[in-house]
């Protein structure tokens, strides 16, 4: 059985949503590959459609595709043995082909040398190369960068999501309530794979089991909401170190939970005591990200259960209604609304003269200049979204 | 009608934006002796220093107008360090331009680099050489606030000019001349209230005047002030009132709400609460221990993972404060 979202892999570009500004630049990149770079970089989060925009790019070319990923390439000492050969010119050929390398920076991630070789390669190779990365500009791509059009793959907007699932339940027949639909698109921030996956998976479920979902969801809810009574309740004991053990979530959704919650137990000195503990395991989580050393987790562990826990010196009984944390979510829906503003600003600080930066923080007074006049948004050519976001 | 007026512009800034050096109201040295260089033909490069909104992009923009007439959308390129991603971008951009030469009878284009200010000292250095490697036929023109934060090796390759704050006399001329051109009437008042309210930065002050006569030709002083306070960025001392008054909850709601509406980074927010606590009603014993967490805070940001934990942890400070307490 195939996968909805091999299924309804989009194949040309008009098939892929919410990507119209990426598709313009690959258009252009292809067509005028002799004349600029070699090699463009896609660059977004995961389920955006990067890799689909790579195929779709050959696909309306006409072309062949020649990829490496992380499965077919296991031996990094291989890389120029094996992309060699495909770069190089072969006068019998007719067809086009363009080169993919997925995931770049996990491919050749860690290994400074397989960057450097790439971007030699690049600039050798006589086809079109796509490179797709999370993340372009972390420092292990810097050699790359150079040699590459940066191309921004944008996290898309949760409407396009669910329309995207309606589109496919309605071509299978299928049937997933509406609130669990808006549900599954909102809660998989932008990565449209995941929605579609988790569409499919629920959509095998009778009415009530789609329900009972809803409750699954609430059950995983009931069980940190046990943990954090634990630590905010009783007195520490060996015990409270094994708090978070029995759940299935990761420690940095724990610790946004740890910080929707304090203030709701603590008040002054104690609340001081518990954001100093949420402020080191803070910086554990930095080391860990910096230096990709897990041992740390220990220490964040155990600031968040026995350290919080230090602070009761008896045990409570008085009840307290936990709040779920809402801030990433929060961060979320901001991002895809101040997009917009990000793109009105570029255009006026273009044409006044003045940074981008400064118009996003001048952009009160903009945005009452810009609606002063109908002749302003033609003027700076904003388009129809941007008008809209204007007038809201 | 005046000549110098941009009727293509609907936006007051560009449609009365000078295009010749006698139409630039205040810095008179500067400009006279940018003038003089202008018309030598032969500018070195120039290092304008000053606040915003005194005309340092408009003079670079007259220089190049003056020197190239017609073409000089074709010789000139624009850039902002603050919004290019980082430095190997601008010297990809400036690579690109230079490798043409200058169209016409002068024998270098023009390079402006606004807010150079913003690049490190390293990103400095490369754009020393930078600077050097395409000299033969490039000009640089870099504007920043402060020239103490330019790199001394630049510096010395530069002619510096340093802006003053426009006056608010200098302000006034710009203002009434725009006034009496779209019809405007002012009352005396209006004046004072925009220069204050835009802290002499002509744009600013430009833009206020516009805004508000879209409500009304005839502009009054209540009109001028509900526009500015409209379009003020919200500040971080409610956010800090909050907790003083022991209320953390409702202060890092506000403080959040801040950081999303005006995209403003962790960084950003500790510098302007370090900034705030001098203006606070509370022990100076307290206000250094305020200011060394504040340190420890900015400090951690840097270590940690997540800026708005860090925030938060500063904020409960904030509430013992409040509480008289270190």
């Amino acid at each position: 059985m195939t996968t909805w979202a091999e299924k309804y892999r989009p194949i040309y570009f008009e098939d892929i949503r919410g990507q119209e500004e990426a598709v313009a630049k690959i258009k252009d990149f292809i067509k005028n590959f002799h004349l600029k770079k070699r090699a463009i970089i896609l660059y977004g989060p995961t389920g955006t459609g990067k890799t689909a925009l790579a195929y779709a790019a050959a696909k309306e070319t006409n072309s062949e595709i020649f990829e490496l990923n992380a499965s077919n390439l296991r031996n990094k000492e291989k890389l120029k043995e094996t992309l060699k050969p495909a770069i190089e010119q072969q006068a019998l050929l007719k067809k086009g082909k363009i080169i993919l390398i997925d995931e770049v920076d996990w491919v050749l991630g860690e290994d400074r040398g397989g960057i450097q070789e790439l971007s030699e390669l690049i600039e050798i190779s006589e086809y079109p190369m796509i490179l797709t990365a999370n993340d372009a500009w972390t420092k292990k791509l810097t050699p790359l960068r150079k040699k590459c059009e940066i191309i921004e793959v944008k996290n898309l907007d949760y409407k396009i999501v669910k329309d995207v699932l309606i589109k496919i339940l309605r071509k299978e027949k299928k049937f997933i309530d509406n609130k669990i639909l808006t549900e599954i698109a909102v809660k998989t921030k932008g990565d449209l794979r995941a929605a579609i996956n988790d569409a499919q998976t629920i959509s095998k479920l009778s009415s009530e089991e789609q329900i009972k979902t809803l409750f699954d969801e609430r059950n995983k809810e009931e069980n940190i909401l046990d943990a954090l009574k634990k630590i905010f309740k009783l007195k520490a004991t060996n015990e409270t170190l094994r708090a978070f053990d029995q759940l299935d979530i990761k420690t940095d959704e724990i610790i946004l939970w740890v910080e929707k919650n304090i203030p709701l137990e603590y008040r002054d000195e104690k609340l001081a005591k518990a954001y100093e503990l949420l402020s080191e395991t803070d910086i554990f989580n930095g080391r860990i990200y910096h230096q990709q050393y897990w041992r740390f987790l220990v220490y964040e562990n155990i600031f968040l259960s026995y350290g919080m826990a230090s602070l009761n010196k008896e045990n409570k009984t008085n009840f307290t209604k936990y709040k779920k944390p809402t801030r990433v979510l929060k961060i979320w829906m901001n991002n895809l609304k101040i997009a917009k503003k990000k793109t009105i600003s570029e255009k006026y600080a273009k044409h006044s003269h003045i940074s981008i930066k400064k118009a996003m923080k001048e952009f009160p007074i903009i945005k009452q200049l810009i609606n002063s006049n109908p002749k302003i948004p033609e003027e700076l050519d904003l388009d129809e979204d941007e008008m809209a976001y204007l007038k809201a | 009608m005046d000549k110098e007026i941009d009727h293509d512009s609907s936006i007051w800034t560009e449609k009365y934006r000078p295009k010749e050096f006698s139409e630039v109201f205040g810095q008179n040295d500067i400009i006279k002796r940018v003038e003089s260089l202008t018309k030598a033909m032969n500018i070195p490069h120039l290092l304008f220093a000053g606040p915003a909104g005194v005309g340092k992009s408009t003079l670079a923009l007259v220089v190049v107008k003056e020197l190239f007439k017609n073409t000089w959308r074709e010789n000139y390129l624009e850039l902002n360090a603050s919004d290019e991603r980082g430095i190997n971008v601008v010297r990809e951009k400036v690579k690109n331009f230079a490798r043409t030469k200058s169209l016409g009878k002068v024998p270098f284009k023009i390079i402006f680099l606004d807010e150079a200010d913003a690049l490190t000292p390293e990103a400095q250095q490369a754009l020393r050489r930078i600077m050097e490697n395409y000299s033969s036929g490039c000009r640089f023109i870099l504007s920043c606030n402060y020239s103490s934060k330019i790199i001394d090796p630049i510096q010395s390759r530069c002619a510096i000019f340093r802006f003053k704050l426009l006056e608010k006399k200098d302000i006034e001329k710009v203002l009434q001349k725009i006034a009496k051109n779209e019809n405007l009437t002012m009352h005396p008042d209006v004046l004072e209230i925009i220069y204050e309210g835009s802290e002499g930065d002509c744009r600013r002050s430009i833009n206020l005047l516009q805004s508000t006569a879209a409500i009304s030709p005839s502009i009054n002083p209540d009109l001028v002030s509900t526009m500015i306070a409209n379009t003020k960025p919200k500040d971080i001392r409610v956010v800090l009132d909050y907790a003083l008054a022991g209320d953390f909850e409702n202060s890092r709601e506000k403080l959040l709400d801040l950081m999303l509406k005006e995209s403003i980074s962790g960084q950003d927010v500790v510098k302007a609460i370090q900034k705030e606590i001098w203006n606070l009603a509370i022990e100076p014993e307290i206000k250094v221990k305020l200011t060394e967490k504040t340190g420890e805070i900015e400090f951690r940001i840097t270590e940690g993972s997540d800026p708005f934990i860090q925030l938060q942890s500063l904020l409960a400070s904030f509430v013992l404060a409040g509480l008289g307490k270190k």
